[in-house]
């Protein structure tokens, strides 16, 4: 050993051991010997599970009312990633974001440990069999039961309807949000007691009457992929290219009224007179059948006066809805939901039925079996409550001391019930009143059936072993158990048997054998005979109506001078969803904000009363009121501001609670008649700033382009000759240039900025490597801003939520957004609407401005043509997320995927995907856990390459509007290749900034002409 | 009468193999399993060991998915127990690993095998494709049939050093005379 140089002070060579010492007991603290991992083996090894690989198994979704087909991919006996079912006739591959949030349902944290029994104000946990004696026994004591129940598979469904009758009881459907109008508008027209079925993808002009179908609804993922088929483009080049279009008539856009091509604001409440008026123009002198009279009594005048949109407009209108067939009309949903919702439905139907769409596009007999219970049956069960005439209350799988407002009385006459019980299994605000919770399994541990639509069957099986931090047991379980204390006779004793002896006795025997039936109908997902029912049943004639009914524009409460719409959130759904970190940090697909409330409000009136966005209002009502910051939206009437539902929960757990406010608080307890529904659009309000500010959780930097194409359209007339020159933007380049930054890399040869730029035709990615160069072409002609891929990426990708402060600070991780851009969005006239989305992730360039600034090496290009992200070689310097001009990369600040995770939260986890600590930067891989997988399969079973279509990443398989395909740009044939091949195809930025990207988009199709050539 | 002759000869087929099973013994068993924490003292070498008396079995007889999953597996209890239930072990020792073996067995526990192998959390490793591009175990576990009970890792394993990963991914295929496989980042790490 020899000394180091000497220095006045510390020498160099003891502070280097000093960094040694330092270094090796760090090591030893870190994975000394005193750290043992422990090897765990099976006892004995399930034969379907090999570890490494993922077992899938098929199930259906009970996140809504719209049962999609669902596979679950487990891994080692625990589900961690829900995809939709390809072959399912009803959603058909895709799944929304609430479908993928059912899984953090499952790990909740604050699920109950046991079943939990009152003791004065607190809840101690018992057993099961002493919680199931406690409920018989009350039962025994105070009969009088009364069953409140949500939407549920037909097998549960007849097992309480035995229950109840067994003990002597009455039974209340009760769902937070329910198609009930349309439901009784169909029953008054057609005499079938149904939603009807609507064929959106083949219509070719269609009108949303306040119908928010791709956001909530009867079928949300089937309406969303027949939305997109209808406005996808047909026809190439020369021959006139074609779409369907989409015109949305209502007071607010939501995600739906966003994808419309024209936007008539109508007054609420005028769709009635609206369709009328149309319908009555369609028939003309020749009115006939039941309606006719009707008929005659209204007129496009009348339409036009009640609707606040020209006459003129109505007329021409009309006019399109007969000759641009097949078209439907789609009548008010529940953000619609006024005093006369049944009548307006009515109207909407009778319009159909004018324009000859009933049999094409409209079908009754086959729609969905979705919620559609009606708020006049709660409300009766809230005078027996109040009245004492319950002895013992049931309360499965709805919240109604959440989802009615306060001046339903629900909480008042509960409290009357002496024995309170719930089945939920987590606490909410109802079962934090209750007696006793006796919680339920989640959906992907239980034994269920459903029925999505007539013909349509489907078994739901456990695909997972219970999360075994939570003792919880099936509700019909547990019905079973306490019968059989009551001595009644079920004829089965588990859930599991009852369900498959109701299916051996439905079984028709010239199927075949019921076990093999059994099996595949497991193996499948579903059984659809729904082609054998025959098609004779879907057209029938109108009936005259059996019920009295005013289509007259409904008055509403309070003499406030802004009408308010309450919508059911695409995010919470009625407030079911509310616990789910993934869904309160995904940004809203309208406005982009994530955790709280926001009241919309359009820019016109803010700023005529000096309001500001963050500005926090108090929003009163007659009924009462909520403090809330606003957000200023071009996309609602003058005079309507709207609340989101499901927020502003007091009791449900870790997320939930104290995030938002409860719209609820400002609504009347009022049922529309004929149908009984709750009416969400009741009242009028006043709003006044409180004088506080708060800056919105939004991941939004604008809503303008402010003339860049980053989302550009094209006419729909200029398709097939739109020769865009070269260099067009040349000169918005040389402008961006000038407050420079965005320089184009220079050529070899050292030459400037000639156009096209230098170095165009390579990148850093060479053009002779034989491997794939993996891509993507998003079609935004179909893209629907619904947001499924963002948050089936971050299910996917392991990626954390990082809570509404860190959202604030623009630290949000999501590895995707969808940006959301007006062109043109006028309140005030009836016109164009033109709303561009842009899903953006990383566009994996091929020229990159993240990599060349890494001091260490951690991002660079992959031969495969990935902008790949080496984790474990980042120290963290953000170099790359500051050259990136794309903002899609994401940094973890703190210890996120620790800190904000609790068990069993953690058991989601994807173990294909490295679970990335704090001071990482990541991004988009284009799911190469997906390509690595596809890879070692191809290899493994036959020793060839990948093939087309093998790879399918999170966003892609999960895309209710199919606008995403993913594959190799370098084979010609590829679905990619072909997808891109096409005249819409452009990449953002690329011509400004010579990124050469691999994501391609495909430009949006307008009808109108498209200023400025974007 | 028939029957008999049947269970006779079933018997002595189940006798024959169980002899078969050459029952050899070593005495480190258990000494080692104290010092290593190993909850039971495993010999590796008596199993799969070719020495006379030891089992020569093949490594994925137990490591059963080493061929087509990216995971090589750990033999459940009950796929120790199915032998074991007949092979009761000749010295005292062995006899004393067997009883542990069957006390996990009979509570229905696991047993916390002390894990030795381990590549890190943030890269990927096939055993898949590493098994069917003809590698042997040996070559990146060492001689693992001739160890007594698993203490450490072989002094030739580098796992967790990627160069050493990287010296034979660069080895040039005998055919085309380049890297015999990717030397990429995102091949590993995602």
């Amino acid at each position: 050993m020899t000394d180091g140089i000497k220095t006045d002070g510390l020498k160099r060579r003891d502070f280097l051991k000093v960094l040694g010492v330092g270094g090796a007991s760090a090591t030893v603290a870190g994975c000394g010997p005193g750290e043992v991992e422990r090897l765990l083996p099976y006892v004995v090894h399930p034969e379907e599970i090999t570890p490494g690989v993922a077992t899938w198994y098929a199930t259906t979704c009970r996140g809504c009312s719209a049962e999609c087909g669902m596979w679950v991919r487990t891994r080692e006996g625990r589900a961690v990633k829900v995809e939709g079912n390809p072959s399912h006739p009803v959603s058909q591959g895709g799944l929304c974001v609430r479908g993928h949030s059912t899984l953090q349902h499952l790990y909740n944290p604050d699920r109950f440990h046991g079943p939990m029994i009152r003791e004065g104000d607190e809840f101690r946990q018992g057993t099961w069999e002493e919680a199931e004696q406690l409920l018989a026994a009350r039962i025994g004591i105070s009969g009088n039961v009364m069953f409140i129940g949500a939407q549920m598979g037909p097998t549960m469904n007849d097992l309480v309807d035995r229950f109840v009758g067994a003990v002597g009881g009455t039974r209340v459907h009760h769902d937070a949000v329910s198609d009930a109008p349309l439901r009784e508008a169909t029953r008054i027209a057609y005499g079938v007691d149904q939603l009807p079925h609507y064929d959106i993808g083949a219509a070719r002009l269609l009108l949303s009457f306040g119908s928010d179908f791709i956001d909530t609804g009867s079928s949300p993922v089937a309406h969303n992929r027949g939305l997109a088929r209808m406005s996808a483009v047909e026809g190439h080049g020369e021959e006139a290219a074609t779409k369907g279009r989409f015109v949305y008539l209502g007071a607010r856009l939501s995600t739906t009224g966003l994808n419309a091509d024209e936007w008539l604001p109508i007054r609420p409440g005028s769709e009635a007179i609206v369709a009328l008026g149309m319908a009555a123009h369609l028939a003309g002198a020749n009115a006939s059948g039941p309606y006719a009279n009707l008929l005659r009594s209204y007129s496009i005048g009348q339409a036009a006066e009640a609707s606040g949109i020209s006459e003129e407009v109505l007329t021409e209108l009309a006019d399109r809805f007969a000759a641009e067939g097949p078209s439907l009309a789609m009548g008010p949903g529940v953000g619609a939901h006024h005093r006369n919702a049944t009548a307006a439905n009515l109207a909407v139907l009778i319009l159909n039925d004018v324009a000859g769409d009933v049999g094409r596009t409209v079908t009754v007999g086959n729609g969905p079996t979705a919620a559609s219970s009606s708020f006049s049956e709660i409300a009766d069960a809230i005078d027996a409550m109040a009245g004492g005439r319950v002895g013992v209350a049931l309360v499965h799988g709805t919240n109604p001391a959440f989802s009615l407002p306060p001046s339903s009385g629900f909480r008042e006459a509960f409290e009357q019930v002496r024995f309170k019980v719930s089945f939920a299994s987590a606490m909410d605000e109802t079962a934090a009143m209750a007696d006793l919770i006796l919680p339920d399994r989640h959906f992907l541990e239980s034994w269920d059936d459903a029925m999505p639509r007539p013909g349509v069957m489907a078994i739901l099986q456990p695909v997972m072993q219970p999360v075994p931090h939570f003792d919880s047991k099936q509700a019909g379980d547990v019905l079973l158990a306490v019968a059989a204390n009551v001595e009644a006779d079920m004829g089965a004793a588990t859930f599991y048997e009852y369900l498959r002896g109701r299916h051996e006795a439905m079984h028709d025997a010239s199927m075949g054998d019921f076990a093999t039936m059994w099996t595949s109908h497991l193996r499948d997902g579903f059984v659809d005979h729904s082609a054998m029912m025959g098609a004779g049943m879907s057209t029938p004639p109108l009936r005259a109506p059996d019920q009295a009914l005013t289509f007259d524009v409904p008055a509403l409460d309070g003499d406030g001078d802004l009408a308010l719409v309450v919508y059911p959130s695409p995010r919470f759904g009625g407030g079911e969803f509310a616990n789910s970190p993934w869904m309160q940090e995904l940004p809203d697909p309208v406005s982009k904000i994530t955790w709280h409330s926001w009241l919309e409000m359009n820019p016109a009136t803010a700023e005529a009363r000096g309001l500001r966005e963050g500005e926090i209002v108090r929003v009163t009502s007659p009924h009462g009121s909520v403090d809330v910051p606003l957000w200023p939206y071009p996309g609602i009437r003058e005079d309507v501001v709207a609340l989101q539902m499901g927020t502003g929960h007091t009791d449900m757990g870790r997320w939930a609670t104290g995030t938002g406010v409860n719209a609820m608080t400002l609504l009347p307890a009022t049922a529309e008649q004929p149908s009984g529904a709750f009416v969400t659009m009741a009242t009028t309000v006043s709003v006044e700033t409180t004088g506080a500010r708060r800056r919105l959780a939004t991941i939004e930097g604008s809503n303008d382009q402010y003339d860049r194409p980053i989302a550009p359209a094209v006419a729909l007339a200029d398709l097939g000759h739109a020769e865009e020159e070269e260099g067009a933007h040349h000169e918005e380049l040389q402008e961006l240039q000038g407050y420079g930054g965005v320089q184009p890399v220079p050529a070899e040869d050292g030459a400037a900025t000639a156009f096209p730029l230098p170095g165009a035709d390579h990148g850093l990615y060479a053009a002779s490597h034989e491997q794939p160069r993996w891509g993507m072409a998003i079609d935004l002609d179909k893209c629907t801003g619904c947001s499924a891929c963002v948050t089936a990426c971050q299910a996917e990708n392991n990626v954390p939520w990082v809570g509404e402060q860190q959202v604030q600070m623009g630290r949000d991780m999501n590895w995707m957004r969808i940006e959301r851009y007006y062109e043109h969005v006028d309140a005030t006239h009836a016109s164009e609407l033109d709303v561009r989305f842009l899903p953006m992730l990383c566009q994996h360039c091929g020229n990159a401005p993240c990599e060349p600034v890494c001091p260490v090496f951690a991002t660079y290009h992959t031969p495969e043509g990935v902008n790949a992200q080496v984790y474990n070689r980042c120290v963290g310097t953000r170099y790359c997320a500051n050259n990136c001009p794309y903002k899609v990369r994401v940094f973890n600040w703190y210890r996120y995927t620790d800190e904000n995770v609790p068990e069993p939260m953690n058991w989601q986890w994807n173990p294909d995907v490295t679970v990335r600590g704090n001071g990482v930067m990541e991004k988009c891989s284009f799911c190469m856990q997906r390509v690595r997988d596809a890879e070692n399969r191809a290899a493994l079973e036959e020793g060839r390459p990948v093939r087309d279509g093998e790879i399918v990443t999170a966003c892609q398989q999960t895309c209710p509007a199919e606008a995403i395909v993913f594959g190799n740009l370098r084979d010609p044939e590829s679905a990619v290749s072909v997808a891109i091949d096409n005249e819409r195809t452009y990449k953002v930025l690329d011509e400004f900034i010579n990124t050469q990207p691999a994501v391609h988009y495909l430009k949006k199709v307008t009808f109108h002409e498209v200023s400025g050539g974007h | 009468m028939k029957t008999h002759w049947l269970i006779g000869g079933l018997a002595g087929v189940f006798a024959l193999g169980a002899l078969a099973f050459v029952q050899g013994g070593d005495t480190e068993g258990a000494e080692a399993a104290a010092e290593t924490g190993q909850p039971i003292g495993f010999l590796h070498n008596q199993h799969a060991g070719a020495e006379p008396g030891q089992n020569n079995m093949n490594c994925q007889y137990c490591h059963f998915s080493a061929e087509r999953s990216v995971d090589a597996g750990i033999p459940s209890v009950a796929s120790c127990w199915g032998c074991h239930q007949v092979v009761a072990g000749q010295t005292e020792q062995a006899q004393t690993e067997i009883a542990r073996l069957r006390g996990y067995w009979e509570r229905g526990e696991p047993i916390p095998w002390r894990r030795i192998y381990k590549i890190s959390d943030h890269a990927h490793f096939p055993h898949m494709r590493h098994v069917n591009a003809g590698l042997e175990c040996q070559q990146c576990h060492g001689e693992v049939q001739t160890m007594g009970v698993l203490v450490e890792r072989d002094p030739a394993w580098g796992g967790n050093n990627m160069g050493w990963c990287i010296e034979c991914h660069r080895q040039p295929d005998p055919v085309t005379g380049e890297a015999q496989a990717s030397v990429d980042c995102s091949v590993c790490h995602y």
